[in-house]
């Protein structure tokens, strides 16, 4: 009786996620008469994660076009997935949010000569507070005054770039006053949900979350130029639509796209 | 005493299976051992990260296993011991940290004990000025929070296995409540008390999610051994295997210690 209930209760959670998921959902209607090869299959995306919102809205626009693919992503710091892909995870395309971090993989052999590694947006660093900036934070210099400040780990690129405004600005910070976050995306968590003052990571994430921290530029001279590339990896499965995703985030639309979120013109 | 039933052996498959499955734990942690270079081992452990890092883990998780012990033993005397209605649902939501996943858990304890909006921390910062977050006693509120199911857990069921009589015995000798509880029952519970302590400091001792949602990751301050390992993995993966062999071992001295409290003398 007790396994029986357990089995009906295991059974009712599987189905609400998989209706969440939209798991059997109708197939697409098949495209009759296609002028050109179709493009089709799954490819996995390893993105940035500054990169989160920007790309599932590129996704939805290229799936829109190719009704066909299908685009899963990975999400994490450029390092982490490096890190993952020289250690084998399969996956398709890297975005990372520097170029470093791709020049990783075309010295371990990941990315080759045909791999495409291309500039496809560039960025900048901004500093997110809590809403209505109550310590009255105006520039870089005034996180002097602030109790705790949240930035990535020194191996992320935002970290670095982080570093680098820091250092821009003369500004020393105690290691003690610093929470170190595993990606753009946490560090920024920190100050939205969390108890940080302060954050500094790139201007397109504290876009994104402008309903729970309030933004402060950084101005040019100040500022960094963080630059995107995107690469083919050697062990994709699906080559074709991975070069057509690369295509298409530097195509007109695609950049277009990339600008709606704060990114600038490559 | 249950008479034991003459053991039948059991089929082929069941023993391969049962290979595989030691197998499936075992590869991965002894696979650990070989990137470990054994050589430097020491002087990476005593790295001024590594160091500190290790030195609050040990703190910290100590404390959160005190805090669970006093928190978690009068309730699982209630659970154990006290029949009331919906004692299931208090059980089902203590038990809960167990299979949340500790992000959560830590957002959780943001929502309470943060200082910009939550619930009690709000309180606590603007009028005592104490800020729970970023600090080692967050840090060791969140470990707390995932270790005290695991007490809570061997201890009622330690409670469930004592035979009340012997408490009956000694009130009817004019023991009174205290005294009857340290000489006869905390001794009865023993065993499952030390194996209670045992589980629930291990588990504070890995506890990261909820650590770096809550407490943060400020080198010195909150970085657990945990958070360290993780962030070394791509700045000095050396260090990071060297600390998760720490993490290891002392992981498997705790079973075994176990081993010996549940399976030696006592049966």
């Amino acid at each position: 009786m007790q396994f029986r209930r357990l089995l009906i209760a295991l059974a009712l959670a599987v189905s609400v996620i998989a209706s969440l998921a939209g798991v059997g959902q109708g197939e697409a209607a098949y495209q009759l008469g296609a002028p050109e090869k179709v493009l089709q299959g799954t490819i996995t995306v390893s993105a940035a994660s500054s990169l989160s919102e920007s790309f599932v809205e590129i996704a939805k626009e290229f799936q829109k076009e190719n009704p066909k693919v299908k685009i899963r992503f990975n999400f994490g710091s450029s390092s982490s997935l490096v890190a993952q892909i020289q250690a084998g995870a399969p996956s398709d395309v890297i975005a990372s949010a520097d170029l470093s971090n791709i020049e990783k993989l075309i010295k371990s052999g990941e990315v080759t000569s045909s791999g495409y590694p291309k500039i496809f947006a560039r960025n900048q660093m901004a500093i997110a507070v809590k809403p209505g900036n109550p310590l009255r934070v105006k520039t870089v210099g005034d996180l002097r005054n602030v109790k705790f400040l949240s930035l990535c780990g020194l191996t992320v690129p935002c970290g670095q770039y982080a570093a680098t405004v820091l250092k821009l600005a003369r500004l020393n910070i105690n290691e003690s006053k610093i929470t170190r976050a595993v990606d753009a995306k946490s560090a920024l968590n920190a100050v939205s949900i969390g108890d940080a003052d302060a954050s500094i990571v790139y201007l397109t994430d504290v876009l994104s979350a402008k309903k729970s921290v309030a933004l402060v530029k950084i101005p040019r001279a100040l500022n960094v130029d963080a630059i995107y590339g995107v690469a083919l990896l050697r062990n994709s499965a699906n080559r074709e639509v991975a070069v057509a995703f690369i295509n298409y985030l530097v195509s007109a639309k695609g950049q277009e796209l990339l600008q709606s979120f704060g990114f600038i013109k490559i | 005493m249950t008479k034991r039933r003459p053991i039948s052996r059991p089929p082929v498959f069941i023993f391969v299976g049962a290979i595989f499955g030691v197998m499936y734990i075992c590869l991965p942690l002894v696979s650990l051992l070989r990137k470990i270079s054994w050589g430097s081992l020491l002087s990476q452990l005593t790295d001024g990260p590594t160091l500190s890092a290790l030195r609050l883990s040990l703190v910290t998780s100590i404390a959160a296993t005190v805090l669970a012990l006093i928190l978690g033993l009068p309730l699982a005397w209630v659970l154990a011991r006290v029949s009331f209605r919906g004692s299931y649902l208090v059980r089902a939501f203590v038990m809960l940290p167990m299979v949340l996943p500790p992000v959560v858990g830590g957002v959780a304890l943001l929502a309470a004990y943060g200082k910009s909006n939550g619930l009690i921390g709000a309180l606590l910062f603007d009028n005592f000025g104490v800020q729970l977050t970023f600090s080692p006693i967050g840090v060791v509120i969140a470990e707390a929070f995932v270790a005290l199911p695991f007490l809570v857990m061997a201890v009622e069921g330690g409670l469930r296995a004592i035979d009340s009589r012997y408490e009956e015995l000694a009130s009817t000798m004019g023991a009174n409540e205290i005294t009857k509880f340290y000489r006869v029952t905390l001794r009865l519970l023993r065993p499952s008390l030390v194996a209670g302590i045992a589980v629930a400091w291990a588990r504070a001792l890995g506890e990261f999610g909820a650590t770096i949602t809550f407490a943060g990751n400020i080198q010195g301050r909150t970085q657990t051994t945990p958070l360290a390992v993780y962030l070394l993995l791509e700045s000095d993966p050396q260090a990071a295997y060297s600390l998760s062999f720490v993490l290891l071992v002392v992981c498997v001295l705790v079973l075994i210690s176990m081993r010996d409290r549940w399976l030696g003398s006592k049966r």
